[in-house]
């Protein structure tokens, strides 16, 4: 009832309020423009020429059209064609990370905010969960490589025992280097989850976990229809904002195989990819036509996700919450 | 919040237009510049120019160092470079250091200057091929080295003892002066046990450094020298035959062969190897200080050393003609390098003093045997051929390719096609085999 | 979670109080041993730092060992001492730039989500579906642009890029809009309009403080991220007396051999993480905070 009456005042408000809107979110714009919107439109109109240097002898811009975009669908001497290959290994070694570090976040981020469980120490383990995060990526790999290269302690345990022969590389393995990757990558990130969604749980109205116990909800009903629903949009900033950063996944394969992706580029990713491209040819075009091919994957999955997740839970979410517009 | 932005926005342009107006700047012909500003990626120059160089009263000199690491060094120098022109006189470069594996890309081109430009004239003590590698392609000499790096074959006295039954370096020597007879030698360690090297990679530089032609033709075509192709031959038979290990040059699996308990027979490197790579050998408790000899091996090769560049547009020309004498003409600074730095001088009169010297011998890892002797023998057939630009990367790119092949994750046809779409994307002038 | 609501269920199937509370008991003992065990992978990771931190360089080449070296406080005089870097220079040059980094992303984060959540203008789809789409553009993708302009600019060593595109951050202005989604109630907002309340001190002293937990959380990923940034400022940074913490790392990573030595590297990488990890428990605090304080909602 009293939200119909706030919806009169809103709505007589909401013209003459417009013009803050656009106040407070002129500084972004601003600096946006000038320090990042220019070089990022310099990307996509090099994606149209061909730039590279030659020693230090610069070559273009030449106006190519389309060629920098052909090149990098065309397929090599082996009949791969590698963009491809490197998306779908991102794409594998971000998930396999990704699914435990969700799953294990939301758990941990439910028990640390339960009150039935009331966890002691949890100064403790909160801080202890996101110290991997705090250590550069780069040193991260460093310490991994020396506990899983042919001289490391893990290398001449299972040797000892047999379980893998002595020439055994796990950088020379698709299936162990792609594991290693993506359990650095659970380790380093999954702290950084749990605080996000926990931040986003304790946010949540305390009443509304109250009534729906005393309505007699379960505390599987109270998660699935109270706190999730309402978690939802954070929910869905960690997914997307992981997604983003799994698929500019770098140092750590970088770092891990010397920059090889071995084996047989099968732990490339595609930012490693990139990077070959800036090397010492600067080849600008190059560069920008698979920027613009990274935006559009990245792009089109950050969408598709928004888009799904987002949807339902707005009709759900409605019933507990008044809408914006509602007040204003 | 208006008021922060339209100052934030003014200080930009403010600072952008005194940006621009040092770009006005003129530069006196003749007379001298106050400050001196050299690039350099670490302090082990620095820290011999501040001992043995006396800066010119009223010069201040500016160290711009930039680490290697994702190649910001060069990125920057790069950059400094191409905005030489612009740069006012006092924050031009004056001179550069560059390293032997990119120094083709700075000399080959108009920013660095003719040393006789400024009255600096190489001297026949130099070593021939750390002229030739800070020359053009068309014989312009643009800065000197103060270093040389012969590099040699180091081997385990006791390991050759028990293979091949003596441990007299001549006698070694005449066992692997050609690769057939290391080969042969390879065959006799493993039937001992031994590995004859501790990297599939070891053995590279002797061989590229002995190219007959360069790593593309005329047409920017990418070809294999006869010497690159017998490193792939042997390495290929050493792989199979379990005469060397599938690590890296760097990799701790191969250092870890320099201790007491190692089975390898025989390293590759030059006298900066010793402390930088073979920390293992001097380990108190499980090195072997003492157990090692060098000789020549199959092939003379040098390996690594940095050049000091003049850059164009400098106006410190009597202070660069002045450096460049002092680390390499001034007798002097040459001996006090060997004596306090353990520096190989690009000074052969230095080091023949040094190699005639009974007294002189090197306890430090060898058995006391006056390496200085042996790398001047070496250093006198060391060629500069055939090198590019490209050198690093692609004898780089070659071996990490190859590498996983080695190590059996594909066969040999895949590691090549792999290695030819390195290339491409590393250097997008060179034209690769069709398939 | 299939533990935990398969342990809940049958909880529910039992009236009996005590044995509700045997399930509770079992519940907590799995929690705790999940949360143990993955301590012990993250602290693991430290105690090989420290470890590795506290061997001599010929030490950390032969090899990794899980017992520490004696030379902890050899390497920790080396590192402070070395002639090359400067690291308590380094340490507050970093810090300025991360705090500053930080407190300008978040405020202006939360500033632009707020205008877009809480006012209604034209365009104002299109705007939130912009900084959508550009957050989905890899940072690398501009670097080299970015660092070429900036020098153009004549901010070549100056701290001002490596702060002040903070304030277009997509990825936090992302995060302050779906916490606001969840959390902020409009009517708040229109009560302090009532009370007479301007927009911008409605902001500053009615939304700010609710947002305290999303704050502090965003100023703890954006003061790491900065503290750990090494490219761009590596390309922007000449001057000795202005490098950051992870550029010294780098250089003496890349020192010539007679000064190379891993054993200070480690110490340094140790180092650089205390005031990461002094930040992160202050804030982590004023998470827990905020919420008490923000409990005016509702």
């Amino acid at each position: 009832m009293e939200k119909q009456i706030r919806r009169k005042d809103g709505s007589l408000k909401s013209v003459s309020y417009a013009k803050w809107g656009f106040i407070f979110i002129a500084p972004f714009f601003l600096v946006y423009i000038v320090f990042t919107l220019i070089p990022q439109f310099l990307t996509l109109y090099n994606s149209f020429f061909e730039n590279y240097r030659d020693g230090l002898k610069q070559i273009g811009p030449n106006f190519v059209g389309l060629d920098n975009y052909k090149e990098l669908f065309s397929p090599d001497g082996n009949g791969t064609i590698l963009v491809l290959r490197y998306t779908l290994n991102t794409l594998i070694m971000w998930l396999l990370g990704a699914i435990p570090q969700f799953v294990i976040a939301m758990l941990l981020a439910i028990f640390f905010t339960s009150y039935r469980l009331k966890i002691k120490g949890q100064g403790f383990f909160k801080s202890v969960i996101y110290m991997p995060n705090l250590i550069m990526a780069a040193a991260f790999s460093m310490l991994f490589f020396t506990l899983f290269d042919m001289t490391g302690p893990i290398h001449y345990v299972l040797v000892e025992n047999g379980i893998i022969d002595a020439s055994f590389d796990f950088f020379s393995n698709r299936v162990t280097v792609r594991s290693l990757i993506a359990l650095m990558n659970f380790l380093m990130w999954f702290g950084n989850t749990t605080i996000v969604l926990m931040a986003g749980i304790m946010g949540i109205d305390q009443s509304l976990f109250e009534s729906a116990t005393i309505d007699g909800a379960n505390p599987v009903q109270v998660f699935f229809r109270v706190t999730f629903p309402l978690l939802m949009p954070i929910f869905v900033y960690c997914l997307i904002t992981a997604m983003i950063g799994g698929i500019q996944m770098y140092d750590v394969p970088q770092v891990l195989t010397k920059g090889n992706g071995s084996p047989n580029g099968l732990s490339k990713t595609l930012v490693m990819y990139l990077n070959s491209y800036f090397g010492p040819s600067k080849n600008y075009g190059m560069a920008g036509a698979l920027s613009v091919y990274i935006f559009v994957i990245t792009g089109s999955l950050g969408f598709f996700v928004y888009k799904r997740l987002s949807a339902p839970y707005k009709d759900s979410a409605r019933k507990h919450r008044r809408r914006k517009g509602d007040v204003i | 919040m208006k008021k922060l932005i339209v100052i934030l926005l003014a200080a930009v342009m403010l600072l952008s237009i005194v940006g621009c107006a040092g770009q006005g700047g003129t530069q006196p012909a003749a007379e001298q510049g106050k400050v001196f500003n050299i690039y350099a990626w670490n302090e082990e120059f620095k820290g011999f120019f501040e001992k043995y160089y006396t800066v010119p009263e009223g010069v201040t000199v500016n160290w711009i160092i930039n680490p290697s690491d994702n190649g910001v060094y060069q990125q920057k120098l790069d950059e400094a470079l191409l905005n030489q022109a612009n740069a006012s006189a006092d924050e031009k470069i004056d001179m550069f250091l560059a390293e032997a594996d990119y120094i083709g890309k700075y000399v080959d081109s108009e920013y660095t200057m003719d040393v006789t430009s400024f009255g600096f004239k190489n001297a026949d003590t130099m070593y021939d091929y750390t002229i030739k590698a800070a020359s053009d392609s068309n014989g312009v000499c643009k800065g000197v080295s103060f270093q040389c790096c012969p590099a040699a074959v180091i081997y385990r006295k006791s390991i050759a003892k028990d293979v091949l039954g003596t441990d007299v370096p001549e006698e070694v020597q005449a066992q692997i002066d050609t690769w057939e007879k290391f080969d042969a030698v390879a065959a006799q360690a493993k039937e001992k046990g031994y590995y004859m090297t501790a990297s599939f990679a070891e053995t590279f530089r002797a061989f590229s450094n002995n190219c007959t032609m360069p790593w593309v033709d005329k047409d920017n075509k990418l070809q294999f020298d006869p010497q690159i192709t017998a490193w792939m031959d042997q390495t290929e038979k050493y792989i199979a035959n379990g005469y060397t290990l599938t690590a890296g040059v760097w990799d701790a699996e191969k250092t870890n062969q320099m201790f007491k308990d190692g089975k390898t027979m025989c390293f590759f490197g030059p006298a900066w190897y010793y402390n930088f790579c073979m920390t293992n050998a001097q380990d108190k408790e499980n090195g072997c200080v003492g157990d090692w000899c060098i000789v020549k091996g199959p092939q003379a090769y040098f390996w690594g050393g940095t050049w000091l560049l003049a850059a164009t547009g400098s106006d410190n020309t009597d202070m660069l003609k002045d450096i460049f004498e002092t680390f390499t003409t001034n007798e002097d600074v040459c001996s006090k390098l060997v004596e306090n730095e353990n520096q190989y001088p690009n000074n052969t009169k230095v080091v023949e003093k040094y190699a005639k010297d009974e007294s002189y011998g090197n306890t430090a890892i060898l058995d006391g045997q006056n390496d200085i002797a042996v790398f001047a023998e070496l250093a006198k057939d060391i060629k500069w051929e055939n090198h590019t630009n490209y050198d690093q990367l692609l004898n780089e790119g070659l071996q990490n390719k190859l590498q996983e092949f080695y190590k059996g994750s594909v066969d040999k046809e895949t590691a090549m096609k792999n290695f030819y779409q390195y290339v491409k994307e590393t250097y997008a002038t060179i034209t690769v085999p069709e398939n | 979670m299939s533990k935990q609501s398969g342990a809940v269920n049958r909880k529910r199937g039992l009236s009996d109080n005590t044995k509700g509370m045997v399930k509770l008991t079992a519940l907590r003992v799995i929690v705790y041993a999940i949360l143990i065990f993955l301590s012990f992978l993250c602290l693991f990771f430290f105690y090989l730092m420290i470890i590795n931190a506290s061997r001599t360089h010929a030490d950390l080449q032969k090899g990794f060992t899980l017992l520490p070296g004696g030379n902890f406080i050899q390497n920790l005089v080396n590192a402070w001492n070395d002639a090359s870097i400067n690291i308590p220079r380094g340490m507050l040059n970093s810090l300025i730039i991360a705090l500053a980094t930080a407190v300008l992303t978040t405020y202006f984060s939360a500033l632009t989500a707020y205008g877009i959540h809480a006012y209604d203008f034209r365009g104002k789809k299109l705007v939130f579906t912009f900084i959508l789409a550009v957050m989905m553009i890899p940072s690398q993708v501009s670097a080299v642009g970015f660092v070429q302009l900036m020098n153009k600019m004549g901010l070549h060593d100056s701290y001002i890029p490596l702060i002040v595109p903070g304030i277009a951050a997509p990825v936090v202005f992302f995060y302050m809009k779906q916490y606001m989604e969840s959390v902020l109630p409009l009517d708040l907002v229109a009560a302090a309009r009532v009370d007479g309340s301007g927009e911008f001190r409605t902001f500053n002293t009615i939304v700010l403080p609710l947002l305290k937990p999303a704050i502090a959380v965003q100023m703890i990923f954006s003061f790491v991220s900065s503290w750990n940034n090494y490219f761009i400022p590596a390309l922007l940074l000449d001057k000795p007396e202005k490098k950051t913490v992870p550029i010294m790392i780098a250089q003496l990573r890349s020192a010539d051999y007679s000064k190379f030595d891993m054993g200070k590297v480690f110490m340094f990488i140790l180092l650089a993480i205390l005031p990461v990890m002094i930040v992160y428990i202050i804030l982590s605090k004023s998470i827990i905070k905020g919420i008490t304080a923000g409990s005016v909602k509702g």
